[in-house]
Formats: structure tokens, sequence, C-alpha cells
């Protein structure tokens, strides 16, 4: 369309505005207010709601979760990185792409992409309609992103947390299905104690959360020991584009076990 | 005449009332402005759904007021940050509702950022010539996401700093910027007390700066530009209303007049002809 034609239709518009338009206060202020109003109440429901049901304890968890969780402890091992609500749908994007390789993909290609189809929205839709039965696409699009960004929200909401004692009953089960030797056993019960599996699988537990790299078969990469340290204390260095955090809070005696355990672990095929 | 007889203490009433307002007006035009304001027109279908800018606005305030309150009683060092938290939660008189209210405020902020782009979407409020104000918009999405990544940290309790960990990680793997921007959100090699003083700053100073500034420039080009009509009415079917001679506009009176709907050039049905 011609920006001759859009001058116009914008010139219609005033005018119509001018003669049928209802003055902004009191019409459309009254419906603000009553919005602003129902906003304001419900912001006070949920913060009674949070706050009556949660217990004074740390992790008291009430309907809408614990009022603080306990203090932060950077040397702390057993820890479940969860973001707030309106990040899930950004952190579920994790699972879907391989690591670490495509998760670059994840974390900062889609993202960024979207954000500048946001931005540029105005910019390739330019017709003058706006009747949304002659909008398929842009009607499509909405409905989709809608539902996809649902769909990941609800899954990042529901993904499970491990929980350490189920994880320590499955060791010896381990240890049968990769004949893993007695020297690695301690580092089997560091993994399964730790959060490692609220994020990477294991012979088919875990990974509900990020879905970082099974391990299963790790030691079959032939990285060794002091890889697997290095690792350890400090992911990126080692895997470029790993969103892991740190583990340099385990005492030196922890990590070697740990990577003992790791580079015992060939695969339920590889034997031991 | 007797309306005009006023006596000496509704005359001092007056005095007293317009007096300050026409010093102000004739020295700012700001009387005038909020007039213009509160009477300009907005198209008669506006409904319910043109609230949600306002409802996103009212949350905003929400969030300033309350974090305005909770500045006054929070630490921001790492010593300190988790216990102001809790007495501000169990002790302070109704902190709990000031943190409540800045914390579950912040959730219905950003739903209803994504309601009220949804609507403007929608309603194809974006096109010409409100570009500009999508693109505004978009930007104050973001900011506001920013606010609560950076937010987040502050209770300083274990899910704020692991998720913290793991988003300033994400960050970091940005190309280019990416080391630089960890670097920076980090304030060093380690998430301690630097990055706790660098959110608490971006949270409270820098992001509600870059908000305030923007939204202001939002509100001014809605009320520029005007409120944009439903999708379901006439004028947005291409109608044009007319005189029809006899001086003001008869209600309904429309000429079904086809303006060309850009590239598909739909033709405006005969049926609806008055």
């Amino acid at each position: 369309m011609s920006s001759e034609e859009q001058r116009r239709q914008f010139e219609l518009y005033k005018k119509n505005v001018a003669r049928r338009g209802k003055p902004f206060y009191p019409y459309a202020m009254f419906h603000d207010t009553v919005m602003s109003l129902v906003v304001v109440s419900v912001i006070v429901g949920l913060a009674s709601l949070w706050y009556f049901t949660a217990g004074e304890e740390p992790g008291d968890s009430g309907v809408l979760g614990p009022r603080y969780a306990d203090e932060s402890d950077p040397g702390t091992i057993s820890f479940t990185p969860r973001p707030d609500w309106y990040f899930y749908f950004l952190f579920y994007l994790l699972r879907i792409f391989k690591w670490p390789e495509s998760v670059f993909l994840a974390t900062v290609g889609i993202p960024t992409i979207l954000l500048i189809i946001l931005l540029l929205v105005p910019f390739f839709d330019r017709r003058r309609e706006r009747r949304l039965a002659r909008r398929p696409v842009a009607v499509v699009a909405a409905l989709l992103v809608v539902a996809s960004m649902g769909v990941l929200t609800y899954k990042g909401a529901t993904a499970k947390e491990s929980i350490a004692s189920e994880n320590l009953a499955k060791v010896p089960e381990w240890q049968a299905t990769q004949n893993l030797p007695q020297d690695a056993l301690p580092g089997a019960r560091i993994f399964a104690s730790l959060t490692c599996l609220n994020c990477h699988s294991y012979l088919g537990t875990g990974g509900g959360f990020a879905g970082a790299p099974d391990l299963s078969a790790e030691g079959s990469k032939g990285r060794g020991i002091d890889w697997q340290i290095g690792h350890l204390k400090d992911p990126p260095a080692y895997t470029p584009n790993s969103p892991m955090p740190s583990f340099a809070g385990l005492t030196d005696q922890q990590l070697r076990q740990l990577a003992v355990f790791l580079e015992a672990s060939k695969g339920p095929k590889g034997g031991g | 005449m007797a309306r005009q007889r006023k006596s000496k203490r509704q005359q001092q009433l007056q005095a007293l009332i317009m007096a300050p307002i026409d010093w102000l007006e004739e020295r700012s035009g700001l009387v005038g402005a909020v007039k213009y304001f509160l009477f300009r027109r907005v198209p008669a279908e506006t409904n319910w759904f043109h609230t949600l800018g306002s409802a996103t606005l009212t949350a905003f305030l929400v969030q300033l007021v309350t974090g305005v309150i909770l500045a006054m009683y929070y630490k921001p060092d790492p010593e300190s940050a988790y216990s102001s938290i809790q007495t501000i939660t169990n002790d302070l008189t109704l902190g709990w509702l000031v943190r409540g209210m800045h914390r579950w405020g912040a959730s219905v902020f950003i739903i209803l950022l994504f309601l009220h782009m949804g609507r403007v979407f929608l309603f194809g409020a974006y096109k010409y010539p409100r570009e500009l104000n999508w693109l505004i918009g978009v930007i104050l999405l973001t900011l506001a996401l920013a606010e609560g990544l950076t937010g987040y940290l502050l209770p300083w309790d274990q899910t704020a700093y692991w998720a913290t960990v793991v988003a300033i990680n994400i960050n970091a793997n940005a190309p280019i910027a990416g080391p630089f921007l960890g670097d920076f959100l980090r304030g060093g090699a380690e998430i301690g007390g630097d990055t706790l003083a660098r959110f608490y700053s971006l949270h409270m100073l820098v992001i509600p700066g870059g908000l305030i500034g923007l939204i202001t420039l939002h509100l001014y080009l809605v009320i520029r530009l005007g409120v944009t009509e439903p999708p379901w009415t006439r004028a947005a079917a291409g109608y044009e209303f007319v005189e029809d001679g006899r001086g003001p506009v008869r209600k309904g009176l429309v000429e079904p007049r086809p303006r060309g709907n850009g590239s598909i050039g739909t033709p405006v049905r005969e049926e609806v002809r008055p």
C-alpha cells in the first residue's frame, strides 16, 4: 500500500473518531479503573494466599511455594536450578536440543531470533487489513506461538525433580548393569545424591528438567579422570556453551570419586 | 441572574480552588494537557480489551511502590540479604504484604504484558502509523523479563542463587558479547557479593529507569496516535462515515465505499449498505 493511501486512511480514522468517538473520561476511564482495581485485588490476593499458606521455616511450602528457600550456599552440592515460571518455556527449550553441540540454539539462538521476529512484525505485515478472518497467517502464527509457549511452560512446570533417596536405591542396579568396580561405588553414591540427575540421565533415570546429555556411557568416550575432574570444576572451559554450573565446591576426594565413577560407566552394552 | 450572585463564601472558595489551577496553567499549560488527556475522543467501540494496557501500567505502579518500600529494608550484601528478606517477611508490619505483592505483582505484570501484546497483535493495532509503539512495547517486554531475572537473585536463597548461576552461564554463551556479558553480570569469576550488588543496581535503578522512560514515550504515542478500533467494527472493515448534508453525522450512516485493503483489495460487500 502506498504511503499516500496509508496517510489518507489515518486521516479518515481521526475524522471518524472526532465525529463518532466518545470522550476518554468517563467512558473508557471507567473500564480502566475497574480493571486496575481487579489487578490490584488479584495481586493482594496472591500475596495473601502465598504468605498465609506457607510456614516461617525455609522451604515450608504453601499453595504458591515457600516464603524463601534455605540461604544461598555457593559450596553446596545439592540444588535444583529452577527459574521463575515465566522463564520455563526458555528453560525447557534446553531439553529439546542435543548437548552441547546445538544447545547454543536453545540458550541464545532461538530466543534471539524470536525477539527479532517480534520486533519486525509491523514491518513485514504492512497491509491495512485488521479483520481476523482475513488475516489467516497472523492468526495461525499467534495460535502456534501461544500453544508452543503454553506447552513448554507446562512441561517446565511439571518436570520432575530427582530425589536423592530414590536415586541411591538404584546404585546396586547400576552396579549390576554397568559391571561397576568397587572403587566406582562411592562416586556412584555421590552422583545419586547430588542433583546431577535433575539435568542428566543415567540408565533411564533422571534428565527430567534440563535434558543434559545421558551419562550412561560417559566412560566410553575416553576422556580420562583428569578431564572429568577439570570439567566438574569448570564445565564451560571443557565443553564450550555448556550451561552446567561448576561443582568446584566438592572436595578433591569427592571429585576424584565422581570422575572414577563416570569413567567406569561404559554403557550397558559395553561391559566392564 | 440569581445564579451569578454568589455569596462571599462561595467566591472565596472559588478563588481558593481556581486561583492555584489558573496559576499553574498560565505557567505550564499542564492543566490543559490533563484536560486534553481526559476529554480526548476514543473510538465509540473502545471496550474491555482496551483496558489491558492500563492494567499493565497499574501492575507496574504496584511494582514501583512496593519496590521502593522493600528497598528501605533490604540489604544488598551477601552477609545480610537473606536475613533482611526474612525480617521483611516475618517481622515487619505488613512486610509480608509488600514483599508478597512485589513478588506476585511481577508475575501479574508479565502476564498482563503478554495479554496486552496479544490484544494489540490480534487487533492489528501495530500497523501504520503505530509501528514505533509496537517496537517500544517489545523492548518494554524484554526489560520486564530482565527485571524478573535480576530480581530473582535478590532473596539470596538457594533457588535464587542456583537459578542465577545457570542464567548467567546461558548469557555467557552468546557469541562475541557473551563472555563479556557473563563477566559483567557476575562482577568477577564467581557469583558473590559483587553479583548481588550489580543485580540490585540493575533491578532498582537502571532497568526501572528505562521502563519509566519508555512507558512515558509509549503513552505519549498512544495519546498522539489514538486508540485503534476493534477489528470487527465497520471502520476496520473499510467504511467511511459521511455527512448527509443536514449537519451532524447521522448515526450508523455509512457509505460503503471500497477503500482498498492493501494487497488483498477486498471489495466492500453491498448488503451492509444501510
